[in-house]
């Protein structure tokens, strides 16, 4: 569906625009996850097929044709992989800035660059 | 400034990247070969209503087993990064209202997340989604009792049984030779039945109860309890 | 046989059960991680036997009991076991390296590191692109977790940018394996080709290549990576650099495929621009594992490029250069990382503590060695073949960089290695006993280093024994290290013997003969003064005899190949002599700059060679046959001349020669550099018979000329006994150079003849001087005087030496200066023999000085007591002499077999009648010459002695200005900047240019490198920041449409 692809990829950009601009490591992985999201929307999106219904067998789905009635079921295999590995990096990002404020009492990106050059 | 307008310029770059994408975009019409495959084999081969399902348990097994090591391994991180106890611990306790009732929907929220996973091959469900209702209902116990204790080591053995069990299975189809992670190492059984579609739902119910446990022990862990 | 898919299940079920086994001892849960590990090595080495011995076929594992594209599969071949028998021998020796810490931290370490190797192993077996990514987030998940296994602010600063910019990739990786389903329908490798995506589909590979590409870390958008290199655990670390980046570079190399060229063309110059760019950054830095980071990402660029540029060559070649880079950087990454982490010092100039150990100095020498591609490691076989790639394929944009790249990298690992072994400021602290389990590893990987050298020799090219004897020779004299000096010496004096009993047959050629006396017989002679050696000169021997095995076997080089490895091995133990003098860190670093440089062009000269032929004899022999393209010639000659010490190029020459150990300095001088003459001898050669449009020899004479003239009158100038004398080697050689570019007959056979005299007379000299300086301690000159009394045989010695030298009568350099004359009047060369002659006139200055101020003149009073320079420096001192004598005395014995060496290239030009010969332009008899000579001297001597009056003697340094004493009185002496007035007269003439010249353009690399490394700000929005605009420039670049 073209509309929730643009609405994915505008996600997308949004949250790479957040991770760009904000100085809060907080709001960074915010923005890193509303990217994330925009991804999986974008996949969802790559498997509609128009008019079609969710790849179940059941009272509205017949399985001799089922494979007329039915939206691709890869990317939704897919997605659902992308969405719990995506909670874990963010719950990985977040421990960190946990540990990194008990260090430093700061949440400002900019003060955490004494490595460099 | 100059800072201001390279991150403008490249968010513009990264809207030009996407724009043949959309302005392009072609709505497909009809599954392709490899989806086909799926929707005829999960009916056919392996008696699974729910094709996602098959497709995330068997087809692609391997990445649902990868997929349950990203999350354990999550867990296992962030045990390691926030180990040591919080310092300020609030000693307050709920209201009995809150305990009593929060207690009831937490029961509730359990069965209805062992339901999911159970039903995963049948339904719109299965064990990622079940375990996380089920780590939901331990959320809810710890944001209304502050002070409730969650018992570790239960949880670890579940967590680690399961992925264990889950791992077993998968070599059980390689000693039977079926392939590693094949469901048919246990019968087909009748299509759209509870027990059926193989090892399927076993393998969705150790799914669950992973995804379960180790959900809550992030919870738990980021709450900072030890 | 074992499934490889067990590596899979045995560390899932491990990993998961882990933090329960772990409820009965640690022992018991570290007994099973490590038996896991274990089990990993010893499966993929069995697979690895399998595919290189068995020629067992590619093994294709289903899983799910379907069959790809339906199901996931994973495939092992022989790249696949390859890159994983060593990713998992590095993850077991890692975890080795970190047991103390495993059995001591959480068993979430444990747990961690155990998946993230599984993680690798299934990132490389995998055909499916989104299990691919899955396995990409373990690997990267437990990476992450892992960093703060040492939990400090930088640690937990670094690992979060690195999440960060891991996160950004993996989210391309994401979109991109989708796209790539959505436009194929597909997501199994082998249903995927480059054809499958057109117009917008294009887009969907570009995501997923650079992805991949950011995570290998390109310049500039990888400052993330050299914090987490920085900080992170030195355990840590070396699995980062070594196991994650052998997996992801695998990732890309299996989407290679998938790529148009177009794509794989620009990522393979951003691999290269990586390359060159980390390593002059490199330069720069002076935190030890921040510029192990910095080389470990310029590998990574390097591989890459030889990833993307050796696709089309033949897989033997294609399997070395990949092959070899990899495990060079894998073995020797590790190794220091680990060494990093045992030495415990952030900054290079502390790690001179590492002195206090000397097997875990050795390994650090040997991972030095290894790294910077010389050989007989691995990365110089690679670096080999890749640069004959490139030159194959006129890659020269690719090719500059990645000797350039290379350069910087030598220099700054070389400045660390030679700073490590010389630093003399530092405090006798004594490095802590790094334990077993630190040090196993470590060794184990020097192990590695030596065998996969072995390996490669072996089954890749056919060497004789003959030409890794110089290696041997180290290997063998380290044994009987223990021994004293002395019976060491006279070891080595019979291998030398044997070595030359056991080539003589095999030097077929006159030219070879000859050269083979210069190289073997004067080195054994040489070898005679090192006799004096108290101490136990640990390593000098081994090295000595490397480098004269290597001398020889440049001789007997039949290829292209074993020429340029005894070349390299010639450089390498030259080196390693020279940083044996007291304060030659500096001399040392620029010789081998230099001399690296140099054989690079050499290596490129070579790789623009024609293929040889037959592989009939020597390449001395058959490089008449070849006909040398112009840009082969003139590279190899610019890397002969860095060699010889021509004008321009020879700033190493006098530090190397004057800071080396005054034994050492005779080889230098007058052996080593003949190495240079004889390869343009070999130009000269070919180039008879092919000679090209333009005239390069003509210039190379040109360039000998100004050698001989600035050498001399550098060498007025010194003070330094010993620099003098190399500035003298260096207007001697350019007088041998500038013969030789004649490319006649007699110009042949005087430069020759010139070469075997300065033989002789400069071992004589440097050993006299050697003599000189082990009584008085001191090089400086103005310091000497008057040691005629005490040093009687030593000054015979220089006195007979720089008669020789100057080409006055009667000695061999007037037949020397007289043939190079007629020859340059005979070629028509009128100019260069002016300009020759003019510096054969400023050459007395120099000689002069040399006699004067050591040995004429008043004694100093701390001189009183010295005495003759000891035996073993006046043995070979007279064998040159008697040498000199001879040849002067009866020239014919010379110049006979030179005649006859010149005559297989060229008509004769003279001709010898009995004691006389005989040129266009006169003839010579040189023993007439001797006993005229001999009465001129006669006579104003028994003049002098009969007339001998009263003399009176003065007290030295007895001058007052106005009352006030002199500081150092020695300056007031005439000795003490004795050419002032010429200096004053040549005004701005004097002034050092060439190294002004190579003094800023080492100031300009570093300040580059100083200037681009401030991309890397330290702040991880930044990097962010970088990642994004390197995706949307490298969109722009590639033009996706």
């Amino acid at each position: 569906m073209i509309s929730t692809l643009i609405l994915g990829i505008a996600l997308l950009i949004i949250g790479f625009y957040a991770m760009l601009t904000q100085k809060n490591l907080i709001k960074i992985v915010i923005g890193f996850s509303i990217a994330d999201t925009g991804t999986h929307i974008i996949i969802v999106s790559l498997g509609y097929l128009r008019g079609k219904t969710a790849p179940i067998i059941d009272n509205a789905v017949n399985a001799v044709n089922a494979v007329q009635e039915v939206v691709d079921p890869i990317p939704s295999a897919l997605v659902l992989t992308a969405i719990v590995i995506g909670l874990a990096v963010t719950a990985v990002m977040l421990s960190f800035i946990v540990e990194m404020y008990k260090k430093n009492k700061s949440l400002s990106i900019d003060d955490y660059q004494e490595l460099k050059w | 400034m100059i800072k201001k307008v390279v991150v403008l310029l490249s968010i513009i770059g990264l809207i030009a990247i996407f724009m043949p994408m959309i302005t392009q975009f072609q709505e497909r019409e009809n599954l392709n070969e490899l989806a086909t495959d799926y929707v005829n084999g999960s009916i056919h081969e392996l008696g699974t209503p729910n094709v996602v399902t098959s497709v995330i348990v068997t087809y692609r097994g391997l990445d649902t087993l990868g997929e349950v090591t990203v999350l354990f391994l999550a867990t296992v991180g962030v045990g390691f990064l926030l180990k040591g106890k919080s310092e300020d611990k609030i000693e307050i306790s709920a209201s009995e209202l809150l305990e009593t009732t929060s207690s009831v929907l937490v029961a509730m929220i359990m069965v209805l997340g062992i339901y999911i996973f159970t039903h995963g091959h049948l339904t719109p469900g299965g064990g990622f989604q079940g375990g996380v209702v089920i780590a939901s209902g331990f959320l809810l116990m710890l944001l209304s009792n502050v002070n409730a204790k969650m018992n570790h080591s239960i949880m670890h053995f579940v967590e680690s049984l399961s992925g264990f069990a889950y791992v077993g299975i998968g070599v059980t189809g390689l000693v039977l030779t079926v392939g590693f992670l094949s469901p048919k190492i246990l019968p087909l059984g009748n299509f759209g039945d509870l027990f059926s579609a193989g090892a399927i739902p076993v393998i969705y119910s150790l799914v669950g109860l992973k995804v379960g446990s180790e959900l809550t022990s992030i919870l738990v862990t980021m709450g900072g309890e030890k | 046989m074992v499934s490889p898919i067990y590596i899979l299940i045995m560390s899932l079920a491990v990993g998961f059960l882990l933090s329960i086994i772990d409820r009965a001892g640690r022992k018991i849960s570290l007994t099973a991680f490590y038996g896991v590990l274990t089990f990993n090595v010893v499966l993929m080495a069995n697979w690895l036997y399998r595919f290189v011995f068995l020629h067992v076929p590619t093994l294709v594992i289903n899983t799910a009991g379907f069959k790809a594209p339906i199901s996931i599969n994973l495939e092992l071949g022989l790249m696949e076991a390859f890159v994983l028998f060593f990713a998992n021998l590095s993850g077991l020796l890692a975890a080795v390296y970190l047991f103390k810490k495993f059995k001591e931290t959480q068993v979430s370490s444990l747990i961690l590191y155990l998946l993230l190797i599984m993680g690798a192993n299934g990132l490389v077996m995998t055909q499916d692109l989104f299990n691919m990514f899955v396995f990409l987030e373990i690997l990267s998940i437990s990476t992450f977790a892992l960093t703060v296994l040492k939990k400090s602010r930088e640690t937990l600063s670094a690992g979060f940018k690195y999440m960060i910019a891991g996160g950004v990739a993996s989210t391309f990786f994401l979109l991109g394996v989708v796209f790539v389903y959505y436009f194929t329908g597909s997501l199994n490798l082998g249903n995927l080709s480059a054809g499958s995506f057109t117009n917008v589909g294009l887009v969907s590979v570009f995501l997923l290549s650079i992805a991949v590409f950011i995570e290998l870390k390109p310049f500039p958008a990888n400052g993330w990576a050299l914090d987490v290199y920085q900080s992170v655990d030195s355990g840590i670390v070396s699995i980062i650099a070594v196991v994650n980046s052998a997996a992801i570079g695998f990732v890309f190399y299996k989407i290679m495929p998938l790529l148009p060229s177009e794509f794989l063309t620009v990522f393979g110059i951003a691999g290269i621009v990586t390359f060159l760019f980390s390593n002059m950054m490199g330069l720069k830095q002076d935190n030890a594992k921040r510029l192990l980071g910095y080389s470990s990402i310029g590998q990574m660029g390097l591989l890459l490029a030889a990833l993307i540029f050796t696709a089309n060559v033949q897989p033997s070649v294609r399997y070395l250069v990949i092959g070899g880079l990899f495990l060079n950087h894998l073995i020797s990454k590790a190794g220091l990382f680990w060494l990093a982490g045992i030495v415990k010092q952030d900054k290079i100039k502390d790690w001179g503590i590492l002195r206090s150990r000397k097997p875990l100095l050795v390994l650090f020498g040997l991972f030095i060695f290894a790294l910077s591609g010389l050989p007989p490691f691995a990365g110089f076989w690679a670096k080999w073949e890749f640069v004959k790639v490139l030159v194959d394929a006129k890659m020269f944009f690719v090719l500059t960089s990645v000797l350039v790249g290379s350069l910087f990298e030598l220099i700054f690992l070389f400045r660390w290695f030679t700073s490590v072994v010389k630093n003399t400021d530092e405090t006798n602290e004594q490095l802590a006993s790094p334990g077993k389990s630190k040090a196993t590893p470590v060794i184990v990987f020097g192990l590695m280093a030596v065998i996969s050298s072995f390996g490669i020799m072996r089954f890749f090219y056919e060497f004789n024994w003959i030409q890794v004897l110089p290696i041997f020779a180290v290997l063998a004299i380290s044994l009987i290290d223990s021994l004293p000096s002395k019976v060491k010496g006279f070891l080595s004096l019979a291998a030398v013997a044997g070595y030359g009993y056991y080539i003589y047959p095999l030097l077929e050629n006159n030219l070879q003969m000859f050269f083979g006396v210069i190289f073997i017989i004067g080195s054994a002679i040489n070898i005679i003064a090192t006799l004096n050696r108290k101490n136990q000169s640990r390593g000098f021997y081994g090295f000595l005899l490397m480098m004269i095995f290597s001398f020889g076997n440049l001789l007997i080089a039949s290829t292209y190949l074993e020429f340029f490895l005894a070349w390299e091995f010639m450089t390498i133990s030259s080196f390693l002599l020279i940083l044996r003098g007291q304060k030659a860190q500096r001399a040392s670093l620029l010789y081998l700059i230099f001399s690296t440089a140099g054989a690079y062009l050499i290596m490129v000269g070579f790789s623009f060679a024609p293929a040889l032929s037959s592989s009939g004899g020597a390449l001395i022999n058959v490089i008449e046959l070849v006909n040398l393209p112009l840009v082969s010639i003139i590279v190899l000659a610019i890397g002969f001349m860095i060699k010889s010490g021509s004008a321009g190029v020879h700033i190493w020459l006098p530090e190397a020669h004057a800071e080396a150990e005054s034994d050492v300095s005779p080889f230098i001088s007058a052996i080593l550099l003949k190495a240079g003459v004889f390869g343009l001898l070999m130009l000269g050669i070919s180039y008879i018979s092919f000679t090209p449009s333009f005239d390069v020899f003509y210039w190379i004479g040109w360039v000998g000329v100004i050698t001989a003239l600035i050498g001399a009158f550098m060498a007025s100038f010194q003070e330094d006994a010993k620099k003098l004398l190399a500035y003298s080697s260096m207007s001697q050689v350019g007088y041998v150079v500038a013969a030789l570019a004649m490319i006649t007959h007699l110009g042949w056979v005087s430069a020759l003849y010139l070469a075997f005299n300065h033989m002789m007379f400069k071992s004589a000299l440097f050993i006299a001087i050697a003599g000189v300086y082990y009584r008085t301690r001191t090089r400086k000159m103005y310091e000497m005087g008057g040691l005629i009394a005490k040093m009687p045989l030593s000054y015979i010695t220089v006195l007979m030496s720089i008669i020789a030298v100057s080409g006055v009568p009667p000695l061999s350099g007037f037949g020397a200066k007289w043939l190079i004359y007629t020859a340059f009047i005979t070629k028509g060369w009128y100019l260069q023999a002016g300009v020759l002659f003019f510096a054969s006139g400023v050459s007395f200055l120099y000689l002069y000085r040399l006699i004067h101020t050591i040995f004429l003149g008043q004694l100093k009073y701390e001189h009183q007591d010295i005495k003759e320079a000891p035996v073993w420096f006046i043995i070979p001192q007279y064998i040159f002499m008697a040498g000199i004598m001879a040849i002067s005395m009866f020239p014919n014995l010379i110049i006979k077999p030179l005649n006859v060496i010149a005559m297989k290239y060229f008509d004769s030009s003279i001709q010898i009648d009995g004691l006389t010969v005989i040129s266009e332009l006169g003839h010579w008899n040189g023993n007439l010459v001797m006993y005229v000579t001999m009465a001129v001297f006669a006579i104003p001597f028994i003049l002098l002695l009969v007339l001998k009056g009263k003399t009176q003697k003065v007290k030295q340094f007895n001058i007052v200005y106005a009352a006030e004493r002199p500081e150092s009185p020695q300056t007031t002496h005439v000795a003490h900047n004795m050419y002032a007035h010429f200096r004053k007269a040549l005004g701005k003439w004097t002034l050092p240019r060439v190294q002004l010249f190579w003094d800023s353009v080492a100031e300009w690399s570093h300040t580059l490198g100083g200037f681009f490394r401030r991309v890397y700000t330290g702040n991880g929005q930044t990097y962010i920041l970088h990642i994004v605009v390197y995706i949307v420039v490298m969109y722009v670049v590639m033009g996706v449409k």
